[in-house]
């Protein structure tokens, strides 16, 4: 069978539909990821013994253990072990957020902890209270560091979403997948789908960037 | 009463002992300066007094309210005592002026006009009203310890301690520092200020502390006391600096 790229723009609105879901999916898992990220790292940093540790085991299973298995965990064993049943698309979004999380609040910990002690005990000797210490002070300038490494995890997390393929979402992998099933167009499918993700990572890399230079990385 | 007053104050670092039930009133209006060789537990001290050090034995009370009083408390002796560090510590994304409006803005919440207008007024006091809105890494190493004794003072203190404030400054650049300390003791202000400036010592300390491995070994006139140390550590210690 000969290379004919022509039969890609017949494909192409079902690869974008297939891009769309790849990219709600990753959105609301980074969204997710960010947030318990964040808890999970200032846990890990400030948090006493018993916050510290809980947070401890958790990024310690999640990075023990591979995404395609937690995905699987949640849509096939939760069911089974908790009675609830979770379509496809909330297991995959839930996967990402607990994944995500749990690399991004290392990071949350490396930034934060990466702020000069002498600008906190700064702070501190004005009176402020430890919280305002770190929203006001440390946080800014821990969030520049934050970017780089940050960004660096959505992409990882972004491409972590063709994964899904094992519970059936119809994300971007599974669309080419199933395109290939009917026509066997094997060169052009594939990269027709691996230049539908260089695009997502281009705009992700392209926004990040954008953030940073705005923020001067100090 | 006295405004800072230690009773069997001790600190230890696990096995260390690095205060050594230390007993001292500072009162109103003194200028004490600490010396002491590394180690010795000088700045140990004056990190207890606002609490960035906690103690572990006896009681060290500050403006009639104990260190050991609880966050709250810890917070108003804060207030009380303003620090400037060896390393300034100014805060790196805000300009001069905003760090020293910083602290009357979160700490007492001031309005922003009025903190800042109030800051002008003490970088004016400084001699930096020119460099007001340039950040941190535009100013030099003299300008910036400025800025911090500033900021410190935005927060309307009764007592400054210093923490070195001019080991890490060039010979040239101690001057401007020392010179806004010596105005700062001339108004009254109670400062405690551990460093090695033997001639600020004499000429603005009203009292001399020397410590060793954590006990107040001298305590005295500067004048008399860096003439005739009344005892041979302390002679040998100021042959050094």
């Amino acid at each position: 069978m000969e290379v004919d790229w022509s039969v890609v723009p017949g494909f192409l609105p079902q690869l974008l539909a297939g891009a769309r879901v790849t990219i709600l999916i990753a959105l609301a898992g980074l969204v997710g990821g960010t947030v318990l990220g964040l808890i999970a790292g200032l846990m890990r940093a400030y948090g006493g013994v018993i916050l510290n540790a809980i947070a401890f085991a958790y990024i310690e299973v999640i990075r023990g253990t591979p995404i395609v298995v937690q995905v699987m965990f949640l849509y096939f064993a939760l069911p089974v072990l908790a009675g609830v049943r979770i379509d496809p698309m909330t297991a995959a979004i839930l996967a990402i957020v607990v994944n995500a999380g749990a690399y991004i609040a290392e990071i949350v910990r490396g930034a934060f902890l990466s702020i000069p002690r002498g600008l906190t005990e700064a702070g501190l000797a004005m009176g402020l209270p430890q919280w305002k210490v770190l929203t006001y002070i440390v946080g800014p300038l821990a969030f520049r560091r934050l970017i780089p490494p940050l960004g660096n995890q959505f992409i990882v997390s972004l491409k972590d979403t063709s994964l899904f393929i094992v519970i059936g979402v119809g994300e971007l992998t599974r669309t080419g997948q199933e395109i290939m099933a009917s026509n066997f167009r094997a060169v052009e499918i594939w990269t027709a789908v691996a230049v539908l993700y260089l695009v997502m990572t281009g705009v992700l890399t392209f926004v990040l960037r954008l953030i940073e230079k705005r923020m001067r990385i100090l | 009463m006295s405004i800072i007053e230690f009773r069997k104050t001790s600190k230890h670092f696990g096995d260390l002992k690095v205060l050594d039930e230390v007993d001292l009133s500072i009162e109103t209006g003194e200028v004490v300066v600490l010396i002491g060789p590394s180690g010795s537990g000088k700045s140990t001290l004056l990190r207890c007094i606002n609490g960035l050090e906690q103690i572990t034995g006896g009681d060290l009370l500050v403006d009639g309210v104990s260190v050991r009083a609880g966050a709250k408390q810890l917070r108003r002796i804060r207030q009380e005592a303003g620090m400037v560090f060896q390393q300034f510590n100014l805060f790196p994304q805000m300009t001069a002026l905003q760090n020293v409006a910083f602290g009357p803005r979160k700490v007492r919440g001031l309005p922003r006009a009025e903190a800042e207008a109030q800051a002008m007024q003490l970088l004016e006091k400084v001699g930096l009203a020119a460099r007001a809105h340039h950040p941190p890494s535009a100013l030099s190493g003299g300008q910036q310890q400025r800025v911090a004794i500033a900021r410190a003072l935005a927060i309307r203190p009764k007592v400054m301690l210093f923490d070195e404030p001019t080991s890490a400054l060039d010979p040239e650049l101690k001057q401007e520092v020392l010179n806004v300390m010596r105005e700062l003791a001339q108004e009254g202000m109670t400062m405690v200020v551990v460093t090695h400036e033997m001639t600020f010592a004499r000429q603005v300390g009203t009292r001399l502390i020397f410590m060793e491995h954590g006990k107040i070994s001298v305590d005295g006139d500067p004048v008399q006391t860096i003439a005739s140390p009344p005892n041979d550590r302390l002679k040998d210690f100021l042959q050094h600096v």
